[in-house]
Formats: structure tokens, C-alpha cells, sequence
């Protein structure tokens, strides 16, 4: 089957078998390996992309049915001045160490801020409760997100908090 | 390897589906066929892609009725504000689904068609009196939904024939719902035990109740006679626990991963008397509105 997709802004067309993923779309077909290929079962969210701004794992979406759709890889998510505020956070708060959860932990950190622009941090760890990360452990994803989310705001000149970011003292178990 | 049809309109993919019985499968979400295709669970000759059926997903209110279409995903139920004041059970079996990504792919109809007995909607559907109204070569018919359901992973359609939609009862006031569940871990697990419960109340008497159970039998399970433990009181504590016995005793768990047997009979009669309890206290006013109760009833510390 022929389909047409946009990959972080991209038009692309091309033919596709009825059984092939998206996550086998982006990595084999487009090159784009940022994606990370983990459990293949939908439970550890390594392979999350966004579609149509949604986040989904890419390696249950069968790869015919985003004709017509948007995606964003974390190829996509930098901005012209280099990193993102995310992935700036992720690296000022030592979020990654492995780093193979990072792309798919930041993909979800993405669609979280598109639409709370201020999280909670309970509301962040639901938010990435489809997202396992096997060596950082979770505190420093979840401080980076905080920090993201603050910097963001104060990017956008919006006075949303104006305390500094820091964790809530017992959070949600994930 | 499989090959795609991709259907036009609801009766083309009636017609395909009926045309090649077994060897054709509907997928909507794929998020449980994908990896049932990869493990050999299922192996289709055919997918019908129902993504172009749109009509078939969203919401629609119509009074007491309330119909979610087939198709409608997982997060739009979770996100849905008429649900959230109406059917909180809905809400409450929704957020816990798989992960927000999960959640954003996974159907309505795919969680009850692929029949899974630890399935999370189909007991909070189940006591909203919730009905199945299928479409197939012979034309529409409508069931209760528990009869939609003849094991694990196995329904009562047949060859051919679609779910289409789900209507379900929202009482305009006075009614009260709630899906609780215990697991291992709180997220991206399956329910080891998951309950809902509804009442509709007269001042605080109740008039009305229903108990659902999943995980706990071979297919999700109303039970009425647990139910009727708590008509004509207001919902005392030990109506409430009379109803968790009934539960219990209704039930076969099997022992697995998620807890044995014995265990979940337990957490059977817990959960039943916390569920019926929460959704007192909805239909009476008395809790918050567009508050999700805490996953297994209990509000911890840390919980805001």
C-alpha cells in the first residue's frame, strides 16, 4: 500500500507492507534510528513518537494506518538554536545514563508540556508511567521535566510560576 | 503475511469479514493484534482496517443514553467531561489502561472484542447496563454486553459481524459510579481484581445497584445478587461488606502471577464494599465532582 505521511515537517511517500510498523518505518525505511527499537509489546514506551501530536509506541502502529498523519520522532524536536528545553533538562539534571528510554521519555515529556504547560509532579509520572527507564531510576527524569516545563514558561514570557522547580516530597510509584 | 483490505464503508467490511471467516480479522488500534500477530496467537490471512469508519468513534449523549462508538479510543473516554461527571467508572477503568500511549491507540470495541477476562472497561460498562449492538451480514441486533463475552479471548459474534457501538445508562442525577482495581505495580499492569459498581439512591436510600468483577472469571461478571445486599439501605458498612462477601462468593479466580486465588477473593470482598461505597457518595453529592477515586480506594499520603 501506497501512503503519504509528514515525519517532523517531511513529506514522504511510500510503499508499505500491510504488516510493517511505524517504529519499522522510521528506523529501516527512513533512517531514523533516534526511535529506539525495545520491547516490541507496547510496555516500555522506548519507541514513543508523536502522531498527530499524540503520543503513541510506534512498535505496535501498524505503519499503513498513518497515512495521511503527522509524526515527530525526537529527530524533530530540536529547535534552531540546538536542544529543546527538555532535552537541555535532561541533560543539565543528569536525566539519562544508558540513555536508550531517553528519545521515547522525552517524546511523552513533549506531548505532556503541549497541554499542561505547568505539571504537577504526580501528573508528570503518570504521564511517563508507559515510559521504563532500567538505570537512571526516575527522580532525575522527573526534576527535568519540572525544570523543562519552568524554562519553557519562562521562554514564552509567561509568569506561570514563579517558584523554581524542585520535587514534591513523596511521589506517585510508577 | 498478511493483506490489507481497507473498506469504504461498514457493510464492505461486513461483507469482507463474512467472505473469509478466520481468515480475515478487523484491527482497529492493533494494539493487542499486532503483538498477537507476532507471537502467532493470530494469524490472519487478511486485515481489515477499520480506521476508515470513522462514524463508528466518539461519543454521543442522548438523554439517559449515552453511545460510545466501537471505535472510540481509550484517552477520549478518559478525557471525555460528560463521562467524568456521569459514569466515573468509565473514567476511573480508562486512566488505568495500559500507558497514555496505550491508551491513545486502544479502542473501546477492540478491549471488548479481544475478550480478555482482566479487561478494564467491560465492568465498568457492565453496571452502566451496558448493551452490544452489533452489525454482520444478517442485518443489526442488540445484546446485553455480558453476553458478548463466551471465555478468554473468545466472544459470541460471529463470522462477519461487528461491534458497532456501546450505548450505556448515565443517570441524570442521583447516580453514582466507580471502577477500582488492585495490581502489582499502579501503572502498565494488568488488573489482578477489577471491580465497578453503580447505585442510583433516593435521598440516600439506594434504589438501584450493580456489581461488576473482572480478572476474577473466565469472562468479566455481573453480580446481582451482590448488588441487591445494599438496595433499600444507605449503603452502611455492613451492607457494603454483605455485598463483598456475595461478590467473593461468586466469583473463580485463578491463581496466577497477579495473586492466587484465595488472595483475590479477598481483595474481591475489599474492593467491592470500597467501589459501592464511592459511588454512594457520588450519587448522594457527597464526593467531589471530576475527582477520580485513588486506584484501589484508598487515598495515600501523597495523593492531590
Amino acid at each position: 500500500m501506497r501512503i503519504e505521511l509528514s515525519v517532523n515537517g517531511d513529506a514522504y511517500r511510500r510503499e508499505v507492507e500491510p504488516d510493517i510498523t511505524l517504529l519499522d518505518l522510521l528506523r529501516d525505511v527512513l533512517g531514523l534510528t533516534g526511535t529506539k527499537w525495545g520491547c516490541l509489546t507496547g510496555d516500555c514506551g522506548a519507541c514513543t513518537v508523536l502522531l498527530d501530536g499524540e503520543p503513541v509506541v510506534s512498535c505496535l502502529q501498524l505503519a499503513f494506518q498513518v497515512k495521511g498523519r503527522e509524526v515527530t520522532t525526537i529527530e524533530g524536536v530540536q529547535q534552531a538554536g540546538g536542544l529543546d528545553e527538555i532535552q537541555a533538562a535532561f541533560v543539565s539534571n543528569g536525566a539519562a545514563q544508558c540513555g536508550f528510554c531517553t528519545p521515547g521519555m522525552i517524546m511523552a515529556a513533549e506531548a505532556l508540556l503541549e497541554t499542561t504547560a505547568s505539571p504537577s509532579e504526580t501528573q508528570i509520572r503518570e504521564a511517563l508511567s508507559g515510559n521504563l527507564c532500567r538505570c537512571t531510576g526516575y527522580n532525575k527524569i522527573v526534576d527535568a521535566v519540572l525544570q523543562a516545563a519552568h524554562d519553557r514558561a519562562g521562554r514564552a514570557g509567561n509568569s506561570v510560576s514563579m517558584q523554581p522547580p524542585g520535587r514534591e516530597s513523596d511521589g506517585l510509584r510508577v | 503475511m498478511a493483506e490489507l483490505f481497507v473498506p469504504d464503508t461498514l457493510g464492505e467490511a461486513i461483507g469482507f469479514l463474512a467472505d473469509h471467516p478466520g481468515a480475515a480479522l478487523p484491527v482497529a488500534g492493533g494494539t493487542d493484534l499486532v503483538i498477537d500477530t507476532r507471537t502467532g496467537r493470530a494469524r490472519p490471512e487478511w486485515l481489515v482496517d477499520m480506521s476508515p469508519l470513522r462514524s463508528l468513534a466518539g461519543v454521543d449523549l442522548d438523554g439517559e443514553v449515552l453511545r460510545i462508538g466501537a471505535l472510540t479510543r481509550i484517552r477520549a473516554v478518559e478525557l471525555d467531561p460528560v463521562l467524568g461527571r456521569r459514569a466515573a467508572a468509565l473514567v476511573e477503568a480508562a486512566r488505568v489502561l495500559g500507558s497514555v500511549q496505550i491508551r491513545n491507540m486502544a479502542t473501546v470495541g477492540g478491549n471488548l472484542c479481544h475478550a480478555t477476562p482482566s479487561a478494564e472497561m467491560p465492568p465498568a460498562l457492565l453496571v452502566h447496563d451496558a448493551v452490544a449492538e452489533i452489525t454482520g451480514p444478517g442485518g443489526e441486533r442488540s445484546i446485553p454486553l455480558a453476553e458478548l463475552f463466551a471465555g478468554p479471548g473468545r466472544t459470541t459474534l460471529e463470522p462477519g459481524e461487528l461491534l458497532t457501538a456501546i450505548p450505556i445508562r448515565v443517570p441524570v442525577s442521583a447516580g453514582g459510579s466507580c471502577y477500582l482495581r488492585q495490581t502489582v505495580r499502579w501503572s502498565m499492569d494488568l488488573a489482578g481484581v477489577g471491580v465497578a459498581a453503580s447505585v442510583e439512591v433516593e435521598g440516600a436510600t439506594v434504589t438501584s445497584a450493580r456489581v461488576a468483577l473482572g480478572a476474577v472469571a473466565p469472562v468479566p461478571l455481573p453480580v446481582g445478587e451482590a448488588a441487591d445486599a445494599v438496595v433499600g439501605t444507605e449503603l452502611t458498612a455492613e451492607a457494603a461488606r454483605e455485598a463483598g462477601a456475595r461478590a467473593s462468593a461468586a466469583c473463580s479466580p485463578i491463581s496466577d502471577a497477579r495473586g492466587t486465588a484465595d488472595y483475590r477473593r479477598q481483595v474481591v470482598a475489599v474492593l467491592v464494599a470500597r467501589a459501592l461505597r464511592i459511588a454512594w457518595l457520588r450519587a448522594t453529592g457527597s464526593w467531589p465532582e471530576g475527582v477520580p477515586a485513588p486506584v484501589n480506594g484508598v487515598f495515600r499520603r501523597d495523593d492531590r
